[in-house]
């Protein structure tokens, strides 16, 4: 297992790993040659809890801005629309994860990544990103439990 | 006529669904054999016009009622205050079939104090309003509906007002008989494939008119303020006040279709759209309805504001006005907050304000 930073939720260690950069959407981003494979957080996965659906509103190939919806999630305890991480471009999509999208719950680090992306935006850092969660987890808190809109 | 008979309203899905439509065709047809029930069927509660039989027959009703949508029941209850169907909220025991007691564990527990400026003129009698799509078979609501039944005492007062009343034609053909209601609905339940016709029924007076699909708001008075942001934002004119300076939904169809902008501005999440996808506009009641959060705002969606004003533009510009962004009726409730030590977290959403779109 690789080197990581874990992040407290409640009683939940959400581990953040070394070996990649994230997004302020709660994404992980790692690089393989020229492009990302982007995937959720554990602190994403915790939230979502069990996700039973994901579906994409674009194709693959189409140039993004950030936060441009790009799809829609459905676990046990959330209905959520997807969003772009960063200005770029989705090249494709984990095909194996819309007949099953089991593998975002079990390895969402590995076998459950979710699209490849292109982007030259700069990224976060592991360190920054868990400053962010310190930052934002009274927000989330208040989220979850008064829905505001 | 000694018992107490309990009123039992089906309020139709907005489609032709055929599931939909067989549930609510079950769940009627064992009613009508109960008898302690005085089932009827209505269109949607939010698309039927002030004047639609189904509303009539609604506000006719003196005493305890029953009501079974496709909505919320926040959302159901409000819709119907605002046509003046009115009573205090009963307690229904009846919980989605998904529902289930593992929360995340949250550390501040602050109950919320009732700020709202609540209804006026609230008759003595209670309200229940059943969730039609917490489960995909009859039997529960059925359960619930008699344990409600069995619940009213043998106090016989309101039927009294009722016969000593003037009950309408329709409403006396309807006690009377109450079978033929659903005559033809029972014969399309039998999975013969058949579409069910859109009115439901045999073409008598009691079969719901068709309505049309209808969009507006639909406040809720336990939690709005009187804080007139939303007849500040929205520049349509649907907002109006009535004579105490209370606010309310003047012009209903000036709503422009999809558009859930004033909601998104309302200060104390008052205002529902029961027919917007989004659950908390919608009139879910947060976590105690057991259904699904939206984490949208958590994966970049845009925040309410930010929303709202992008949601009034497109619906101006449509109507062939010019386009106001942040420049009209934006909320002034920061402008009434003592100023605040700058800490970390508003540097980070500072940060987030000036990500580009």
């Amino acid at each position: 297992m690789t080197d990581s930073l874990t992040f407290m939720m409640g009683k939940y260690e959400a581990r953040i790993p070394l070996d990649r950069s994230y997004s302020e959407n709660h994404l992980w981003l790692q690089r393989c040659d020229d492009r990302f494979r982007v995937g959720f957080t554990a602190y994403s996965v915790r939230l979502l809890q069990d996700v039973y659906f994901l579906d994409w509103s674009i194709d693959a190939g189409t140039d993004v801005k950030q936060r441009k919806e790009i799809g829609e999630i459905e676990s046990s305890k959330a209905l959520s629309s997807l969003y772009a991480p960063y200005d770029g471009r989705v090249l494709d999509f984990n095909e194996s994860l819309l007949d099953d999208p089991s593998a975002i719950n079990t390895d969402n680090y590995g076998q459950g990544w979710l699209f490849h992306f292109q982007t030259e935006a700069p990224l976060l850092e592991p360190q920054q990103y868990i400053e962010l969660l310190e930052g934002g987890w009274e927000e989330t808190q208040r989220l979850l439990k008064g829905q505001m809109n | 006529m000694a018992a107490k008979k309990v009123t039992v309203v089906i309020s139709q899905g907005q489609g032709k669904n055929p599931v939909q439509r067989q549930l609510e065709e079950e769940i009627a047809a064992a009613l009508i054999m109960q008898p302690d029930v005085d089932v009827s069927l209505v269109p949607h509660l939010y698309d039927m016009s002030g004047d639609h039989t189904g509303l009539l027959f609604l506000r006719s009703v003196p005493g305890n009622l029953v009501v079974l949508s496709w909505l919320y029941p926040r959302a159901a209850r409000w819709t119907l205050a605002r046509q003046g169907v009115c009573g205090h909220e009963g307690v229904t025991l009846l919980k989605s079939e998904d529902e289930d007691d593992e929360e995340l564990e949250t550390e501040s527990d602050e109950t919320q104090e009732a700020r709202g400026i609540g209804s006026r003129d609230v008759p003595n009698r209670k309200l229940y309003f059943l969730d039609l799509r917490g489960h995909a078979t009859a039997e529960p609501y059925l359960d619930e509906i008699r344990r409600i039944a069995d619940e009213q005492s043998v106090q016989t007062i309101d039927l009294m007002q009722w016969i000593s009343g003037k009950p309408k034609a329709e409403q006396l053909e309807r006690y009377l008989h109450p079978e033929r209601l659903l005559s033809t609905g029972a014969a399309n339940g039998n999975g013969n494939g058949q579409e069910s016709s859109p009115t439901n029924g045999n073409g008598q007076s009691d079969v719901p008119e068709p309505v049309k699909r209808r969009w507006y708001p639909v406040i809720d008075y336990s939690r709005c303020t009187n804080c007139m942001e939303c007849i500040d934002f929205c520049l349509f004119g649907v907002y109006g006040v009535d004579s105490l300076d209370t606010i309310l939904v003047e012009q209903q169809d000036n709503c422009k279709k999809g558009c859930p902008a004033c909601s998104r501005v309302c200060p104390e999440n008052a205002i529902m759209f029961p027919g917007h996808k989004t659950p908390a506009i919608a009139g879910a009641d947060g976590e105690i309805a057991g259904l699904k959060i939206d984490l949208s705002k958590l994966f970049g969606a845009p925040d309410g504001l930010a929303a709202a004003v992008a949601e009034r533009d497109v619906e101006l510009v449509a109507d062939g006005r010019d386009a106001v962004g942040m420049t009209v009726g934006i909320p002034k409730r920061q402008s009434t907050k003592p100023p605040q030590q700058r800490d970390e977290l508003d540097d980070l959403m500072d940060s987030l304000d000036n990500v580009v779109l």
